[in-house]
């Protein structure tokens, strides 16, 4: 039996000044050549674990450690970051950070240069890792014109340029759109399957990498609670309520099928092998009553609109009835865009001659590639932007929360930043007196959107990609909010990425692209049959009946496709 | 995305940018030294005009003109601020009142004394801005790593996040105005540095997890010197040896007080002449039209 790549073995740690610890008693072996993804909810020790293991913990961080940790035979009470580095590469969540020297090749000679390497070797292995990874286009760049997905490329070719047999990441797709996101999580499959580096990933959108994961090791508070395959880790997330678990999983565990699947594909395999899937021959009624759990109420207890029960706003169908446009037209517009075009010297137009009118009440999911105008949009409504010709009419205050909800709070305490009333509806009562900068990811996006709302009432609230980073629980408690701004008569508006997300607040759906509006309506209708634009529900279920979400799959496959 | 304000290194096909590191940073250096040595305006302008020139010759015009949008305001202020501290001077344009026992009178000479300080504070922020514009980071990292290896790779470092610092700053001052009530500028200057300071401490984090911390002296390749070195380094030489040589001469002598005296003979003439043709040269004739740019 070969010796573990890692060995963590009752490895306790608590953060100079704080009282709990971050990780209680973790216990965990990588192998060489293994892909172990770590789940948990923000603030569980994901994060903190990866830095034990690159020796980040205790040796920068400082702090009281229990327990033994070693990497490639090292201690790493003993061994700090710097020598840990010639076997462990180490990618963190924001590329900005991630990246040291001006210049991309620069970049990647780094890590050799700080080991004394050859300038010939340097530069063979800047070479070959640049070709490995697909940046060899990106070698004379610099790093400041380079995207996000590009620089986050560029990191992990640094972190792998001297060829380390781990490769430790932490959420690095996590200020990424899913595009670049899924790239990475195909590159780094690619990595571990082409050369066998060990990889250990900390995502939140396990949908993403769990079908590449040999094992799972979920943490809860600190402490492990579950290390297994793929497969018995979505068993063990639906028996703790599905907040971990996956929508192709949250489906079937709705619908009562077993085993659940790991990736949409294993999904669809399974659907048409019991003779459910869409387009198959339609089973005899009742005769997979028991698989399907016929009885099951796929709106079950519990509240959770980006995964189980709570009916979306969308209402299915195929487009938007003439009597349902006409109520939308009928009520009072909260902003309206007429012919704006937004143009930018040296660069393509942002906008070109978009027209949108969005009524009091409605939720809207701007969706689109990079570059298709979303967040120029919704600066033109907050007034950051000027339209070079047509018109931006708002009814009222326009509230506008940017990507990065850190630039919002700008106080040295959190009651400083809000009001009584904005505490409360951030849920941010106990923490008034903590510095901003110590809240967690969600708790700052919550903060932060009180501070744009500023406790009054607004004609339209506009966010821009609010659940980058995002996990489960703090995207339900958007929702959730998003819902009582609706009903309050504000227009929202969220500019995003994740079609789940859209899926589960939105009632009409805008598709951009280069500038102009390509598609409006109902969710049902944008994102069922889109190719890229499309929930995991939807690809497994074909855009069947227009399902989306998990609870509105289950209640497909339950009381239509079987009949 | 550019910063907006701030000049940054962009890579051109020009013979400043193809000429090694050090080369480049030595003729920016000379120009500097000879606002540094001279308060003569010829002087000084003709190393402004140096630079202009050199940054549209090699294709950064945009960068000179954001550090001409750095240095003018910066001159301006020098210029004014100088004629409300020094009252020398014998021909009066301000009687002003007293205050605190202090007469504050405005003269001609004190403001052109003022305006001569402001144009070389500008020059030598121009200069700056070429060196920005043209100088790889990284390249000057390799340059000066023998000598000491840490200090340059922060030195590089910070060179890097100028420009990302620059776009925080934008952002929360973007996210400022999304507030109702938007906060002043300080409250936003501070919130900023927080975040630079978090951003550092990431950075930091970030160069020990690629061995920083047992990083060993490295290796440099040795490379003939090209055209563009040679061109390059021989202007430097040249503007720095006028300059040294003219002000050891007593060229360029400037006095403000009691009344302005400007000297304008043949020796400010070939400091003047030798500044702008040095200037000129690594961009002369056919050999350096030919230069080629790396990316």
């Amino acid at each position: 039996m070969p010796e573990p790549l890692a060995r963590v073995v009752g490895f306790s740690y608590a953060y100079p000044e704080r009282a709990t610890p971050a990780l209680r008693d973790v216990t965990l072996t990588v192998e060489e050549g293994s892909f172990t993804v770590l789940a948990g909810a923000s603030g569980s020790g994901k994060s903190t674990l990866l830095r034990a293991l690159c020796g980040l913990v205790p040796h920068f961080h400082g702090g009281q450690v229990a327990g033994e940790l070693e990497v490639a035979g090292m201690s790493a009470r003993e061994h700090g970051p710097g020598e840990l580095a010639a076997v462990c590469g180490t990618v963190f969540q924001d590329p900005e950070t991630q990246v040291v020297m001006g210049g991309v090749r620069a970049e990647l000679a780094l890590a050799l240069e700080h080991r004394g390497a050859e300038p010939a070797a340097v530069a063979r292995a800047v070479e070959e890792v640049a070709l490995a990874l697909g940046v060899a286009h990106l070698l004379d760049r610099r790093t400041d014109t380079l995207s996000g997905g590009e620089l986050q490329r560029v990191a992990i070719a640094a972190a792998l340029v001297h060829r380390p047999k781990l490769l430790l990441l932490d959420e690095p797709a996590s200020q990424l759109d899913p595009v670049a996101g899924d790239e990475l999580t195909w590159l780094l499959r690619r990595l571990n399957e082409e050369w066998g580096t060990a990889v250990v990933l900390a995502d939140h959108r396990l949908e993403r990498c769990l079908p590449a994961a040999d094992r799972v090791f979920a943490l809860v508070d600190g402490a492990p609670a579950c290390d297994s395959d793929a497969a018995g880790f979505l068993e063990w997330a639906e028996d703790r309520g599905g907040a971990l678990s996956t929508p192709v999983a949250r489906l079937f565990s709705l619908a009562g099928l077993r085993p659940l699947p790991v990736s949409v594909k294993e999904a669809r395999d399974r659907l048409r092998g019991a003779g459910l899937a869409p387009g198959a021959d339609a089973a005899p009624p009742g005769a997979d009553d028991d698989r399907l759990g016929a009885d099951t109420d796929p709106r079950g207890a519990g509240i959770d609109p980006l995964g189980a029960d709570a009916e979306p706003p969308s209402r299915g169908g195929r487009g938007e009835s003439r009597r349902e446009r006409r109520a939308r037209r009928r009520r009072p517009a909260a902003v309206e865009l007429r012919s704006v075009w937004h143009e930018i010297e040296d660069g393509p137009e942002a906008l070109r001659g978009l027209d949108l009118r969005v009524g009091a009440g409605e939720r809207i999911a701007l969706m689109g590639r990079n570059g298709a105008g979303k967040s120029t949009l919704l600066r033109h409504l907050k007034g950051l932007a000027e339209p070079t010709r047509g018109r931006v009419e708002t009814s009222g205050d326009v509230a506008l929360l940017l990507q990065s909800p850190d630039d919002y709070l700008i106080h040295e305490h959190v009651e400083d930043e809000v009001g009584a009333h904005g505490l409360e509806a951030a849920g941010l009562e106990a923490r008034a007196r903590d510095n901003p900068r110590d809240l967690s990811g969600g708790q700052r996006q919550r903060l932060a959107l009180e501070v744009a709302l500023g406790g009054g009432p607004c004609a339209a609230v506009c966010l821009d990609e609010p659940t980058r980073g995002m996990d489960h629980a703090a995207k339900t408690a958007l929702v959730a909010r998003i819902d009582a701004l609706a009903r309050c008569g504000a227009a929202v508006l969220v500019a995003t990425h994740d079609t789940e997300f859209a899926a589960a607040f939105a009632d009409r759906v805008v598709l951009m692209g280069q500038g102009v509006v390509i598609a409006d309506g109902p969710p049902g209708a944008i994102l069922a049959g889109g190719w890229h634009f499309s929930t995991d529900v939807a690809r497994v279920l074909g855009g069947a009946r227009d399902a989306l979400t998990p609870a509105q799959g289950a209640r497909t496959l339950a009381r239509e496709l079987v009949t | 995305m550019s910063p907006g304000f701030v000049p940054v290194y962009r890579a051109r096909p020009s013979p400043l940018h193809a000429a090694r590191a050090a080369a480049t940073a030595a003729l920016c250096a000379a120009l500097a030294l000879v606002c540094a040595l001279y308060k003569h305006p010829l002087v000084l302008l003709a190393v402004v005009v140096a630079v202009v020139g050199a940054g549209l010759a090699a294709g950064v015009g945009r960068e000179v003109g954001r550090a001409a949008r750095l240095a003018i305001p910066l001159a301006l202020l020098v210029t004014l601020i100088n004629p409300l501290l020094y009252a020398e001077g014998s021909t009066l344009l301000v009687r002003g009142g007293s205050f605190l026992g202090r007469r504050f009178d405005v003269t001609l000479e004190a403001l052109a004394a003022g305006g001569l300080a402001g144009l070389r504070v500008g020059a030598i922020v121009m200069a700056f801005g070429l060196f920005s514009a043209c100088v790889d980071p990284d390249d000057l990292l390799r340059a000066f790593r023998r000598l000491s290896f840490r200090s340059a790779l922060t030195a590089s470092l910070a060179t890097r996040l100028v420009p990302v610092l620059a776009r925080d700053a934008l952002r929360a001052g973007d996210a400022a105005r999304c507030r109702p009530e938007p906060p002043g500028r300080m409250a936003v200057a501070r919130a900023t540095l927080a975040g630079a300071l978090d951003r550092a401490v990431d950075v930091a984090a970030a160069l020990e997890v690629r061995g920083y911390s047992s990083a060993r002296r490295p290796h440099t390749a040795r490379s003939a010197a090209s055209r563009h070195d040679l061109r390059v380094a021989a202007s430097a030489a040249l503007v720095a040896l006028a300059g040294v040589a003219g002000r050891l001469a007593g060229a360029g002598e400037v006095t403000e007080y009691p009344t302005l005296a400007i000297a304008l003979g043949p020796p400010e003439l070939a400091v003047v002449a030798i500044v702008l043709s040095a200037g000129a040269l690594p961009f002369a004739g056919r050999s350096a039209r030919l230069g080629v740019a790396r990316a």
